[in-house]
């Protein structure tokens, strides 16, 4: 299986403080990885400089074959970054919205209408999308928002706590929104996030981190292997705790 | 209470609200001291008096003796245009020949009084005006003392002041005042203009990219395939074309108020509508005759300043505006704008900056605000190098901001809140 992302070596500190330290992983086509660690960790440090808004220090990722530190305009093309709590411009129509990020990745107005139409599809948001963001709920801004991040069809969709701070039936719409991209478009993920069973249920490998490092990587039944854990939430907290 | 009243003000008073103080209390004891400074010296020049005496007569002489008896300082000379160009002088007063010998006639003198237009700034011009008044004062002194126990109706009013305005090496009898209220309407009104919309586009886009930062959808935005080029460019063409709204708009709004001013003065005053028409005409043809009037290209030119010194605003406020940290920080963040469109308005309000002389000029000077400000007055004054130079100084500052907002929009600091601006500007993405 060709690969989505392959990540070697990757450093960043802020100051004195190393935020992420030699950090190597990779990620198949269609396939979703989960990156669990505790606030601070160092997760948003990986997914911002994947997305080529922070540049590494040392080390580099290849995404699609392209290099995040001598390509980033090649990366841009073939990525598509959903930061945490992120919201969309609140006067805009739902519709327009993503009108208007279809314009950002597409030159071609048939393209940007395929593009539009599968946005809509996916966010499921039917009539609302005609009324203002500002007026959504955060569940239905969430949805808009994701699928704008699918909808360009990247080669790698990269989410931060993508269901942070939504009820259970939102976040269950938005699992299976993920899922189901892998298999339409062949899309892979890389998604952030503190729920392990959310992680458990979507995602078919992972790497849990602490202090910017990787404690452990592989698929989920390797890390529950790993640790003798019924449950991901049990492997984490040994790892972390070092029990 | 106190707890409250701490939380605020620890969310208030951080570093940015502090450095941002300092920068004020800089800036504003600048502006008081240089303010100050240029109006005594406007005051003091004008306790100087400027006679050209054509007459030479004891009457003379003793008007003369009598402006230095009450202080001034007078200064005589042969012709004005010799003493303006040599001597600077801004205002003289001319005792013409055969002065005396009106008066000994008991027939009404008419005194040339000229005046050196060298900025349209009204408030510069009453600084320095009122030397002729003085003179005019003790002639009437004189008379009344030469002439104490007739009866005549001459001495109400001896003299009569015949003004005189000298603009770009053109004497032209009009009066200074005439001239510069006709140009006030754009020279005292479009300064005004620029520093609102400065000020008002400069808090606009920082709110906006501040908004933008906290709504996470400037990092959407950035990983976007779309360059950092486009980016700032859409931002600071959008904030331009709002600003050139204002301008429309208030811009209209002078307009309306100048007409509607018009039209109630002649519906409800009763005035000379011929006189006052043919008045303005008369000036027109003065201005026109000093060449002060400004062609359509020195209009393109000044308009070319005026969007210069908005693009170079408003990439400095998406400088800011990445810079800063939250939204409360924002209004404090546009201060550095506000600060450096302030200084040269007020300075352009109360005295000539072209005027100005050693490093205070040049301190103005280096501001790029400054250049926009003195552009009608350079235009009208034929100080073309200035102006040119200024808007080749407007347009190398203008690319130097450009290429560091683009460096700075390819770096970590937009998601780093460090201070450490050198070291996270370097990792540009």
């Amino acid at each position: 299986m060709p690969m989505a992302l392959e990540v070697e070596g990757l450093c960043k500190s802020y100051g004195k403080k190393e935020a992420v330290r030699n950090v190597s992983f990779s990620i198949e086509e269609g396939k979703i990885f989960g990156l669990m660690g505790m606030n601070g960790a160092g997760k948003t440090t990986i997914l911002r400089m994947l997305a080529t808004l922070l540049r590494p220090d040392r080390g580099d990722a290849r995404i699609a074959g392209h290099s995040i530190v001598k390509e980033p305009d090649q990366v841009r093309r073939c990525i598509s970054y959903l930061p945490d709590e992120a919201g969309a411009y609140r006067t805009m129509k739902g519709i327009r919205y993503l009108e208007f990020i279809a314009g950002l990745y597409f030159s071609d107005e048939k393209e940007q209408a395929e593009c539009v139409e599968r946005g809509k599809n996916i966010c499921g948001l039917g009539e609302a999308l005609d009324q203002k963001i500002n007026t959504y709920s955060r569940g239905m801004t969430r949805k808009l928002v994701l699928a704008r991040t699918v909808m360009t069809r990247p080669r790698l969709a990269i989410l931060d706590e993508p269901t942070s701070g939504l009820d259970v039936l939102n976040s269950l719409d938005i699992r299976k929104t993920i899922r189901q991209c892998t298999v339409e478009y062949g899309t892979a993920f890389l998604l952030s996030s503190h729920h392990m069973q959310e992680v458990h249920t979507t995602a078919d490998c992972g790497a849990i981190m602490k202090d910017g490092q990787f404690l452990a990587t592989g698929t989920i039944a390797e890390l529950l292997s790993q640790y003798q854990a019924e449950n991901l939430e049990q492997a984490f907290e040994k790892a972390v705790r070092g029990i | 209470m106190m707890n409250l009243l701490r939380k605020e003000l620890s969310e208030l008073m951080n570093r940015q609200t502090v450095l941002s103080l300092i920068v004020s209390f800089v800036m504003i004891v600048m502006i008081g001291t240089m303010v100050t400074s240029l109006m005594s010296q406007e005051v003091a020049g004008g306790a100087t008096v400027h006679i050209i005496d054509e007459d030479n007569t004891p009457l003379t002489q003793s008007v003369i003796s009598l402006l230095e008896e009450q202080g001034c300082s007078v200064e005589t000379g042969s012709d004005f245009e010799t003493m303006a160009q040599t001597k600077q002088w801004t205002e003289a007063v001319v005792f013409p020949a055969g002065m005396t010998a009106a008066f000994e006639n008991h027939e009404t003198a008419e005194l040339p009084v000229y005046t050196e237009l060298t900025t349209t700034s009204a408030v510069k011009m009453s600084m320095t005006a009122g030397s002729a008044e003085r003179v005019i004062d003790a002639l009437k002194t004189c008379l009344a003392d030469q002439y104490l126990d007739e009866e005549l109706s001459f001495l109400e009013n001896p003299v009569k002041s015949k003004p005189y305005t000298r603009a770009n090496g053109v004497t032209v009898q009009v009066s200074a005042n005439a001239v510069i209220t006709s140009l006030a309407m754009f020279d005292q009104v479009m300064p005004l203009v620029l520093f609102l919309l400065v000020v008002l586009t400069a808090q606009t886009i920082i709110t906006a990219i501040c908004s933008e930062k906290l709504d996470k959808t400037l990092e959407t935005l950035l990983s976007a395939p779309i360059s950092r080029g486009k980016i700032i460019g859409a931002k600071m063409l959008a904030a331009l074309l709002v600003s050139l709204l204002y301008a429309a708009v208030y811009g209209a709004g002078f307009l309306c108020s100048i007409l509607f001013t018009a039209a109630n003065g002649q519906t409800t005053e009763n005035i000379d509508i011929s006189g006052a028409f043919s008045e303005i005409v008369q000036t027109r043809t003065a201005i026109q005759e000093l060449g002060l009037q400004m062609p359509g290209a020195a209009w393109a030119g000044v308009i070319a300043q005026l969007a210069l010194t908005l693009a170079i605003a408003l990439t400095a406020a998406i400088i800011l505006g990445a810079l800063t940290e939250d939204a409360k920080n924002a209004q404090y963040a546009c201060m550095p704008i506000v600060l450096c469109t302030i200084f040269p308005y007020m300075l352009s309000m109360v005295s000539d900056i072209r005027g100005m002389e050693g490093a205070a000029k040049w301190l103005m000077l280096a501001i790029p605000f400054t250049h926009t400000f003195i552009a009608t007055s350079c235009m009208r004054f034929h100080d073309y190098a200035l102006f040119w130079g200024g808007m080749v100084y407007q347009a190398v500052f203008l690319g130097g901001v450009i290429w560091f907002a683009l460096r700075l929009y390819s770096s970590d600091i937009l998601f780093v809140h460090s201070r450490k601006l050198r070291g996270n500007m370097k990792k540009s993405v």
